[in-house]
């Protein structure tokens, strides 16, 4: 039975009462990636809330060993989607990484490694340079080993990405305007993968939607929250509210591509709860914000412009399918537009992405990068979808299948370009037709089902 | 040698890790407490080991070492067995057995006649992706437990489903097994060299051995042939809620004849209203030693736009144009009650009270139902699952004295009936806050209420949580006592595989 931590400091009140509601069901092990792989109880989610109990109980820097076992964690969240207690593990991990960060010194390497990451993705320009310095080093990336290694290999291969705008700009609705919204170009998604929120503009305006870009300055916080830098974090959320409020003209709905950032963006009236000046606004943002998956299911979309049933295999991002339960949006809107969209089996296992894990924990990612893609490749699908970058770029390391956002695959069906990715592929659409769907049992000799 | 005495486990494990390797046993404290915890009333029990075979063979060396050293087994497959014990141990000093960790392959699947052969860590998602992997032709029937269950291990306990392949013991067909006794057995026609029919064929030649698995503890159970429905093109479910406690009866007798022609083929749920709403909602007054009052239920009820008891269905066939019909016959069925309110698919499919019956009929495992056990704080759950006719007057007059007992101990009634043709499996789910003794108390109380009251009405249980295992065998009669035991000494005369488990053999006290 679970026991009462004395909470030594006010601030950590809410991680004890996460913590007091979990009751040892166990389910959450079964659909912990960590766990499933490594099979240890401390890499599980009820061993992590054990460890975080007596972590935070002692008030002081914790163990190398808890470090490691809370470093693991993907912060995926398929713990809170079984748990049947319904635990709050995300604000809770979230919790134990600022006290590791405050308490903890880590080696030399690690801190310069972190602190590199969380100075560099978040800040668009300084992201350019390092991309640029990256890709000179990438033909040598065998010569380098673990994380730097793992970085390397992650860098965008191939065709220069088109410019991000700098500075905020609007995007008209084609024909009558029917609604007005914000687009979150995604710190890292505007500098590696512009042509994502290029599709997303298009698609938007193509259907009657105004789109304000709010121009480079704007990251949501959600990598260095992650990292346990609650400061930067905040800092970062604080500005993308003052950018949002900023806007003149009323807006419906503040819009993302990138699924990690919908979950930080959605929570901010979390985040910034404690912070009086802003915990209102930052709540009315949350509130407004949609995956654009959301908001596509919601709109009639074009017809497609011609047979689009190409065989699409759907992966659920974790900040979709766990942060989010954004799940059946996005499925909706491929089918509608024509494809054939195909589920892939453990749809509720992590890629290994998960922001920053792929650069920081190589070798737990490899094994969840190299499991989804087998997954990927038993689903029979052509080409792989999904709504977030961060995923695309881990499965497309492991997969062979052409990896597209879904905003990509939306906007071809409705008239847009095809999307660069898929460009190289030999592709062809289904042509058979549905089984019928008659009123007589049909007899198939092929599936010697009768109904 | 005192059996089972912790003396001989560092014997037992010596020999264990030399013949499976030092990485497949576990003793650490991180892992054992986990393994002794359950969410019955009492304390936990955690074993002193843990070990995970990943073959028959490493099975039947386990099997010897315990022989040799007077170890005694506790065998789980994926260990999912929450309200009924979870992963723990019957009984002090057993060694969990863990095969769902490294024993979890897909053998066989016969596409052609929709068998799967599968190891014990196959569970009902990982059968269920791997259906839709292969083409979607055939759906598992899931439970409405946890996705993670395993599918032979929930047969064993004789665990069901929903759609007309509900009876899983009934769909395994051809069975591996490795004795108490060390030796391997092969059921049915399974001993053959090239046998064909070992998963067609469920009586084959001989006495018919399958069934000595089941519930019981004779055996380690490492793969076993599972039949499986071929999906069909459209599936529609339909519900109906009724607002009284006591419309009970009369939907019951209104069920049968829909049951005994066959016309609906799915098994029927029937729910109360806490059933459905407990994975909604937390109880809205918790306090310890208090039940819901009728007040605050009629108000859950009515926020939820349910009644006090909803039934549903589902039809399969290859449109939903061909179903539509069906569906029209059974709402004209109940409509003839002159009461109760229709909810159409697509309105049960936007329930989330009613999402796991939908899920289930279709064969898609979901998370949904576990949520019920946040419905108090402290995760207490017990089972207590009493099968009853299905008589109108027997299925009120026993609902009435579960609803009368549950309260008089301070806790709810939540009750789910799962209707076949002449019998229902009636689930209760007692949900209680664990870290307070009192309650602790009164949840062991209850059951054992409940257990009394009905053995009065001449009702068994089907299913029972580890704590009350032996008593339920109590009731079944010195004859079958001395059967099950005369058996056990034969296939384990040593009494290895978990001793006490329902109730055959001698289990030292935990
Ligand atoms: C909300 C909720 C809803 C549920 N709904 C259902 C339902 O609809 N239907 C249902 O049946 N259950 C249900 N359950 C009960 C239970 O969770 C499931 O039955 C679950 O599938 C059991 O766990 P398992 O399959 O992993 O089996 P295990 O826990 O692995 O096995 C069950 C028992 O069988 C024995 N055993 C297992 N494997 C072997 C083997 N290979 N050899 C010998 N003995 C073995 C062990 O004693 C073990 O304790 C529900 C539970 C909850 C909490
Ligand atoms: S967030 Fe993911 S990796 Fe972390 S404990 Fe939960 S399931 Fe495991």
């Amino acid at each position: 039975m679970n026991s009462t931590v004395t909470m030594p400091k006010g601030d950590l009140a809410e991680a004890n009462a996460i913590i007091k509601t979990c009751v040892h069901y166990g389910f959450c092990t079964n659909t912990c990636p960590t766990y499933v792989l490594l099979g240890d109880e401390n890499e599980s989610p009820r061993g992590r809330i054990d460890l975080i109990k007596d972590m935070l109980a002692s008030n002081a820097a914790p163990s190398k060993d808890t470090v490691k076992h809370l470093d693991n964690c993907l912060s995926c969240l398929s713990c809170m989607t079984t748990c049947a207690a319904k635990v709050d593990y995300g604000h809770l991990i979230d919790r134990a990484r600022i006290h590791i960060e405050q308490t903890y010194r880590r080696p030399l390497a690690d801190r310069l490694i972190r602190t590199a990451l969380a100075l560099i993705l978040p800040n668009p320009r300084a992201l350019h340079t390092a991309l640029r310095i990256g890709a000179l080093a990438r033909p040598f990336r065998q010569l380098f080993r673990g994380r730097l290694r793992a970085m390397l290999e992650l860098l965008p291969a191939g065709e220069r990405n088109p410019p991000a705008p700098r500075r905020r700009q609007v995007f008209a609705a084609d024909g009558e305007r029917k609604s007005r919204v914000v687009l979150h170009l995604g710190c890292v998604q505007q500098v590696a993968a512009q042509h994502i929120n290029e599709a997303a503009i298009r698609l938007l305006t193509r259907h009657g939607i105004e789109v304000v870009a709010l121009g480079n300055s704007s990251c949501c916080g959600a990598l260095t929250l992650h990292m346990g830098k609650e400061r930067q974090a905040k800092a970062a959320a604080i500005r993308f509210v003052q950018d949002v409020m900023a806007e003149k003209e009323a807006i419906d709905a503040v819009v993302i591509t990138a699924s990690g950032c919908g979950t930080t963006v959605k929570d901010y009236g979390h985040l910034l709860a404690a912070d009086a000046d802003m915990s209102a606004a930052a709540m009315a943002i949350a509130r407004k914000t949609r995956d654009v998956s959301e908001l596509l299911n919601d709109l009639q979309l074009h017809p497609p412009k011609e047979n689009m049933a190409y065989k699409v295999a759907y992966h659920d991002a974790c900040s979709m399918l766990h942060g989010q339960r954004v799940v059946v949006q996005p499925r909706a809107v491929l089918k509608r537009a024509g494809f054939s969209v195909h589920d892939i089996a453990e749809r509720h296992f992590c890629c290994g992405s998960a922001g920053v894990y792929n650069m920081l924990q190589p070798e737990i990612a490899t094994r969840l990068g190299q499991r989804k893609a087998a997954n990927i490749a038993g689903s029979g699908a052509d080409i792989l979808c999904a709504g977030n970058l961060g995923c695309l770029t881990q499965i497309g390391h492991y997969s062979d299948l052409p990896a597209v956002h879904t905003v990509e695959l939306l906007d071809w069906a409705t008239g847009g370009p095809m999307p660069p990715a898929l460009r190289a592929y030999p592709l062809a659409p289904e042509t058979k037709t549905e089984a019928p769907q008659n009123d007589t049992a049909p007899l198939s000799a092929a599936t010697q089902s009768f109904w | 040698m005192n059996l089972n005495s912790q003396a001989q486990t560092p014997k037992f494990l010596d020999i264990v890790r030399r013949s499976i390797g030092d990485d497949w046993v576990h003793t650490a404290d991180a892992t054992v407490s986990r393994y002794g915890e359950t969410t019955l009333p009492g304390s936990d029990n955690p074993p002193p080991a843990v070990v995970y075979p990943g073959s028959v063979d490493e099975v039947v060396a386990i099997v010897n070492a315990a022989n040799e050293t007077g170890t005694q087994l506790f065998p789980i497959s994926n260990g999912n067995n929450i309200s009924q014990g979870s992963r723990a141990p019957v009984g002090a000093n057993q060694i969990v057995v863990d095969l769902g960790r490294r024993m979890n392959r897909i053998l066989d699947f016969n596409e052609d006649m929709g068998i799967a052969t599968v190891e014990p860590g196959v569970s009902y998602q990982q059968m269920h992706d791997e259906l839709v992997r292969r083409g979607d032709r055939f759906m598992v029937d899931v439970t409405s437990g946890p996705p993670a269950g395993s599918v032979l291990g929930n047969a064993l306990d004789k665990g069901a489903g929903y759609t007309p392949y509900a009876d899983h013991f009934a769909m395994t067909c051809g069975m591996e097994i490795v004795l108490g006794n060390g030796q391997r057995l092969r059921t049915g026609d399974g001993a053959l060299e090239t046998a064909r029919n070992w998963h067609m064929s469920k009586y084959s030649y001989g006495p018919y051995l399958d069934g000595l698995f089941v519930q019981s503890n004779y055996g380690i159970v490492t793969q076993a042939g599972f039949w499986l429905m071929p999906k069909p093109p459209a599936i529609r479910s339909f519900a109906f809620t009724f607002d009284n406690d006591d419309d009970l009866g009369d939907i019951v007798a209104a069920i049968r004849p829909l049951r005994m022609s066959g016309f609906v083929p799915t098994m029927m749920r029937l729910c109360n209203d806490l059933w459905l709403l407990a994975s909604e909602t937390s109880h809205p007054s918790y306090v310890s030693g208090r039940s819901i009052t009728d007040d605050e239920r009629k108000d859950l009820q009515r926020a939820h736009n349910l009644g006090s008891w909803t039934v549903s269905g589902a039809f399969y066939g290859a449109s939903d144009a061909q179903i539509a019909p069906m569906v029209e016959r059974v709402r004209s069925h109940f409509a003839s009650l002159g009461r109760g309110r229709y909810i159409s698919h697509e309105e049960a499919m936007e329930s989330p009270t009613l999402a796991s019956a939908v899920a289930a009929y279709a064969g898609v495992p979901s998370v949904h139902e576990m949520k019920q056990l946040a419905w108090r704080p402290g995760g207490g759950m017990a089972s207590f699952t009493p099968g009853v006719p299905m008589d109108r007057d027997l299925v009120l007059q026993s609902s009435r004295k579960s609803r009368e007992i549950l309260r008089s101990h301070g806790l709810e009634y939540l009750k789910m009936y799962v209707c076949g043709p002449r019998f229902a499996r009636g689930l209760h789910h007692l949900l209680w806050n664990r870290t307070v003794e009192a309650e602790d108390r009164a949840a062991d109380q209850a059951y054992k209420a409940l257990a009394a009251a009905y053995t009065d009405l001449g009702l068994q249980v089907g299913r029972s949580p580890i704590r009350y295992q032996d008593f339920h065998m109590s009731l079944l009669g010195d004859a079958t006592r001395k059967t099950c035991e005369a058996i056990k000494d034969v296939l384990d005369p040593r009494g290895i595989i978990a001793p006490g488990r329902y109730g055959i053999g001698r289990a030292a006290t935990a």
